[in-house]
């Protein structure tokens, strides 16, 4: 038995693995492809704006060095070897290497996305419960509305509201940053960063709960139809014991499958929310290399952007057995 | 009453209500240099006014009317958003046809892009095409589009699949029927529903693009959209002042009442969809 199992589960693998290889390989391809494609001098697109004043000499050297004087297939051997080994590129602005960069930023961009997905979740989950086992009533039918609506708001907006309001009216948060750069050690330092990072994910949150809210109520709803939940009903069993016990775990799939789903959209809305709140993430680098023209720097944040959706809906896809017995068999 | 005919009617009224507000937004964004108290680019007061008789919005950093800045913005907002969106529901539409007529190569090639389309966040890539174009309305408009064409060409693509093997597409090409005809008399009116519900839907998150977009600064400079207004509301410092309350919210404000209203009409054309598609599959 074990030993039929842990063999589906190889083939699971087998099969899911290669189709995300490709996926990372499109995205890839497409970064490589995009300065080469785009109007404007690719010199220019790989080196800076300045490219173009330095001497004819200068330049031959550093398109020798950055390989842009090869042939295209090996300019693209070269580019995919340097990726497979964590080189994004040089970000002229910064004068740095783009993965030094990156690295620096990305824990600020998992910290606060990873907060508002499991807020946004549970938050999301819990409200649907509520709303199933008062279903149909008219405070059932206005949530949907009023979710809606949540979910038609510009994430950035609800978040300048939140800053204008908790933030530069009653001054109870920060306005700007990740961290102050007064308060360095210990607990200090946590309440401040948590300080700092309230109002972006309480924005993120806000912003993406109703979609979690909307797939788990239709979710839940397709469960307690069901006749187990008759039969726990006619045990005499109470509500919330049914609720929690016996409908939720049944109708967890397909949340569970829409919240690994949704952390590119929130990976998304980060970069806009990070924005607003100058927040140290990835968003904000990636913005600022907007307007430097910074293209490595931009490409590279948006490959890794890439591969960790890629990497959690993978995740997602080889858990899916853990979650769902019926797959499982 | 019972639960579904109270669902349903909800439903009814919210699509009503989407109906309406979306008919005052389109007279506005048709008429509205004639509807405005002012041209949204003139000088018309003094700079930094608060809402008054004259400006019931008040005046920006340079003296427009808030008022009539908001009502152009409807133009370029709503333009994007629906010419965005139908090149984006046509073009995939189009790309999935073929990939679910031709198969093999091209299908495969398609659809591993489709993947990767469904896939990458798409603001970051958002934002990265952005900044290799020039600051415009048509290249916003490419580049919504590029960004919500994957779901549209997948749906079209499992629905030409499906139809190829049904037995009346069978039976018209044993006759001898075309390309042409078959995707006129059967692809096109089979897969128009999904699209029309489709194209209302990827209407909402094209705006909702265009408005992420302005708001950093990667919008069209010269036209004024409702993401422009509040990025220039920040960066005039209108949250430090009490100037947020008409300059900031309204604009905000607006979006999602255009982007919900789409919600809910898509939401009352699905069922009405659905409803078709039900009967014709027992009839």
């Amino acid at each position: 038995m074990a030993g039929r199992r842990r063999r589906r589960r190889l083939r699971r693998f087998a099969v899911r693995v290669p189709q995300y290889v490709l996926i990372v390989l499109v995205a890839a391809t497409a970064n490589f492809a995009l300065p080469r494609l785009m109007p404007g001098n690719p010199v220019e697109l790989l080196l800076g704006e300045d490219a173009n004043r330095l001497p004819a000499e200068t330049i031959e050297k550093e398109l020798a060095d950055v390989g842009l004087d090869q042939p295209l297939l090996t300019q693209y051997g070269r580019y995919m070897s340097g990726l497979a080994q964590g080189d994004l590129g040089y970000s002229f602005r910064h004068r740095r290497a783009v993965s030094t960069l990156l690295r620096e930023r990305l824990p600020w961009t998992i910290l606060l996305v990873g907060t508002a997905l499991v807020v946004s979740t549970i938050l999301g989950v819990a409200l649907a419960a509520f709303a199933v086992w008062r279903r149909g009533r008219r405070r059932d039918v206005a949530s949907i509305a009023v979710f809606t609506f949540l979910e038609s708001t510009p994430p950035f907006w609800i978040g300048l509201l939140l800053l204008i309001w908790f933030g530069a009216n009653l001054k109870w948060f920060p306005l700007f940053g990740s961290v102050s750069v007064d308060r360095t050690t210990g607990l200090a330092r946590a309440g401040d960063i948590g300080v700092h990072l309230l109002l972006p994910a309480a924005t993120l949150v806000l912003a993406s709960v109703g979609a979690t809210f909307l797939l788990a109520r239709a979710s839940l709803l397709g469960v307690v139809s069901e006749d187990y939940v008759l039969v726990a009903r006619a045990k005499g069993l109470r509500e919330r014991t049914i609720a929690i016990r016996h409908a939720l775990p049944a109708a967890s799939l397909p949340i569970a499958t829409s919240v690994l789903l949704r952390v590119g959209s929130l990976a998304g809305g980060a970069v806009i929310v990070e924005r607003v709140f100058s927040y140290r993430g990835v968003g904000t680098l990636m913005l600022e290399a907007s307007f430097g023209r910074d293209y490595p720097l931009l490409q590279g944040g948006l490959f890794v952007l890439t591969l960790i959706v890629v990497g959690v809906n993978l995740l997602g896809d080889l858990l899916y057995p853990r979650l769902d017995p019926r797959v499982r068999r | 009453m019972s639960r579904p005919r109270r669902l349903r009617r909800a439903t009814r009224t919210l699509t009503i209500l989407g109906g309406v507000t979306l008919a005052v937004f389109g007279v506005l964004a048709l008429f509205g240099s004639a509807l405005a108290p002012f041209d949204a680019g003139e000088r018309a007061g003094r700079p930094f006014l608060e809402p008054s008789r004259d400006h019931l919005l008040g005046t920006d950093d340079i003296g427009h009317d808030i008022l009539s800045e908001l009502i152009g913005g409807a133009r370029v907002s709503l333009l994007i958003g629906l010419a965005a969106a139908a090149i984006a529901v046509v073009g995939g539409g189009l790309l999935g046809a073929v990939a679910g007529y031709r198969r093999g190569a091209v299908d495969a090639v398609l659809m591993r892009t489709v993947d990767y389309a469904l896939v990458v966040p798409t603001i970051p890539l958002l934002i990265v095409l952005a900044s290799y174009l020039e600051r415009g309305m048509r290249s916003q408009i490419l580049v919504v589009a590029v960004l919500l064409w994957a779901e549209p060409a997948r749906i079209v693509r499992s629905q030409v699949l499906s139809l190829r093997e049904r037995t009346h597409v069978l039976a018209a090409r044993t006759f001898g029927a075309g390309a042409p005809y078959l995707i006129r008399r059967h692809v096109v009116p089979a897969v128009a529903p999904l699209l029309i519900a489709q194209f209302v839907r990827v209407v909402s998150v094209a705006i909702l693009f265009e408005v992420a977009l302005s708001f950093v600064g990667l919008g069209d400079p010269v036209r004024r959209s409702w993401g422009s207004m509040i990025q220039f509301a920040t960066d005039r410092g209108a949250f430090l002042t009490g100037a947020w309350k008409w300059w900031i919210v309204p604009p905000g404000l607006c979006v999602a009442a255009v982007v919900c209203s789409f919600a809910f009409v898509g939401l009352g054309l699905e069922e009405r969809f659905d409803r078709r598609l039900a009967r014709g599959a027992q009839g």
